[in-house]
């Protein structure tokens, strides 16, 4: 709701979101892990005009949820390859949250359309109460599809883990698959700086980008070889 | 004729909902009208004025959320000059026709795309390097400019009416913007800097080599116009077969 209806105060950011996520399901480790990342993979999703972006909000919350439970269920806790089998399977809600936003549009148009009746009637002032009428769609549809990609994702997880030493070419390396994914998780997490940076729509943006990455290489590799 | 000081304070709470029923005719139509109307009800107790008043106010109308608070202010400060007879009732209207499109763009270009972005970006690296305490606080600095923002328009909107227009352009919001968007880009730059920096100590040459090299890939592509959730997928895809690839040659992970 928070994220058009409503403040619009970044609460349902994915920086603000994953950890609030996680922390209600007792584990706001996985939240931080996950927030930064997924924060600047859609540090471009905004609501310019008539353009419905990418739902983010729906999209964090069930990557989060799939990756707490997942990581729960396997009693290890939130692992960089949990993270990203939860962000392979998840994502997709953010793109079904933007179909729900299409639906909710039309919602909102007979509800204006019917204010607009109602103020000929005898309660005009009511008339335009129908307006809060729009914040109770995008508040069921979360309640309704978030757990529903967190659930599948905490099925679907355990299950590639547990398994994964059947799978052909890595029964001889039973943890490979576990440390490709967790390779994967870097390349994810750098590709989201990257996704991040482009959609700044600066002309500078893309020096600045590189030129403070390769800063940001030798500072932070310094600081870590610091005893 | 003045609107009290708590019908205004109604007004302006009211103003953070005027997207609740965002559609595609008429766009903020129903909530500009839901947010004017204490202000309304003040300046209009004949019933029939009030009604013709909020017909006025129910017509297409789109703005960016934040800046909308401006014309909010304006527009009561039109109204109330109306009740009082010395304007013309279309000259609200007028007022939010003109200032909608202007507006709607600075608010897109300053907040959306700058200073929303600057701030996530931000809070993504101190959550990185410091944890929660520095998402919060991020936060609550981004809310702080832009609740001060947000009723400072509003406030002036009233207080100004028309002459609110020359206050706005002093705060060169679009020089503004694009510092904000070379600031939020270095910040970028920064957090993938310490997250490679995290990697190579983390992992094998081989694995951090293929990952840095599958993101300078999907960022390549990005940059040629390629769609977000694909090209992660691909980049995911990517690392893992190869990083497979490379532990069965090199028995590296």
């Amino acid at each position: 709701m928070e994220r058009r209806g409503f403040l619009q105060a970044m609460l349902s950011r994915p920086i603000a979101l994953a950890p609030m996520a996680g922390l209600v399901l007792g584990d706001l480790h996985a939240g931080l892990m996950l927030a930064p990342p997924l924060e600047l993979l859609w540090l471009g999703s905004v609501t310019l005009g008539a353009a419905v972006p990418a739902q983010e909000s729906l999209g964090t919350v069930s990557i989060t949820g799939a990756a707490v439970l997942a990581g729960r269920s396997l009693g290890t806790g939130v692992t960089p390859a949990i993270c990203v089998l939860a962000l392979v399977i998840a994502a997709p809600m953010a793109l079904i949250g933007r179909r729900v936003d299409w639906l909710g549009e039309w919602t909102n148009e007979q509800l204006a359309k019917r204010a607009a009746e109602r103020i000929e009637g005898r309660n005009a002032s009511g008339a335009v109460q129908l307006n809060l009428w729009g914040l109770v769609l995008p508040f069921a549809i979360g309640v309704a599809l978030a757990p529903i990609g967190a659930g599948i994702g905490a099925l679907a997880i355990p299950a590639i883990l547990q398994h994964q030493s059947s799978l052909p070419w890595l029964h001889t390396h039973p943890a490979a698959l576990e440390h490709a994914l967790s390779a994967a998780w870097l390349g994810f997490t750098l590709f989201s700086c990257g996704a991040g940076a482009r959609a700044l729509r600066s002309k500078r943006a893309q020096t600045l980008f590189v030129g403070a990455l390769v800063a940001g290489v030798i500072l932070f590799s310094l600081r870590g070889l610091r005893p | 004729m003045k609107v009290r000081s708590s019908t205004l304070a109604r007004c302006f709470w009211r103003s953070l909902f005027i997207q609740a029923t965002w559609n595609r005719r008429g766009l903020q139509n129903l909530g500009f009208a839901y947010c004017i109307e204490p202000a309304l009800r003040d300046l209009y107790p004949d019933p029939e004025a009030h009604r013709e008043a909020l017909r006025r106010h129910i017509g297409f109308f789109n703005c960016h959320p934040y800046t909308a608070a401006a014309i909010l202010g304006g527009a009561i400060f039109h109204e109330a000059r109306t009740a009082e007879g010395t304007e013309p009732p279309t000259a609200s209207l007028a007022y939010k026709q003109t200032l909608q499109g202007p507006l709607a763009a600075l608010g897109d270009g300053f907040f959306w795309t700058a200073l929303r972005p600057l701030f996530g970006a931000l809070a993504a690296l101190g959550a990185l390097v410091i944890g929660w305490p520095a998402i919060v606080a991020a936060l609550v600095l981004y809310n702080l400019i832009h609740l001060v923002l947000r009723i400072g328009l509003f406030r002036d909107g009233y207080l100004k009416g028309d002459a609110m227009i020359g206050d706005i352009a002093r705060l060169s919001l679009p020089l503004v913007a694009e510092r904000l968007r070379a600031a939020g880009a270095v910040l970028c730059g920064l957090s993938g800097g310490l997250l490679l920096a995290r990697g190579v100590g983390h992992f094998s040459i081989v694995p951090a080599a293929i990952a840095a090299g599958a993101a300078a890939l999907g960022y390549w592509a990005l940059g040629r116009g390629a769609r977000l959730l694909p090209t992660m997928y691909a980049v995911i895809l990517a690392v893992t077969s190869l990083a497979l690839v490379a532990s069965r040659w090199y028995g590296s992970s």
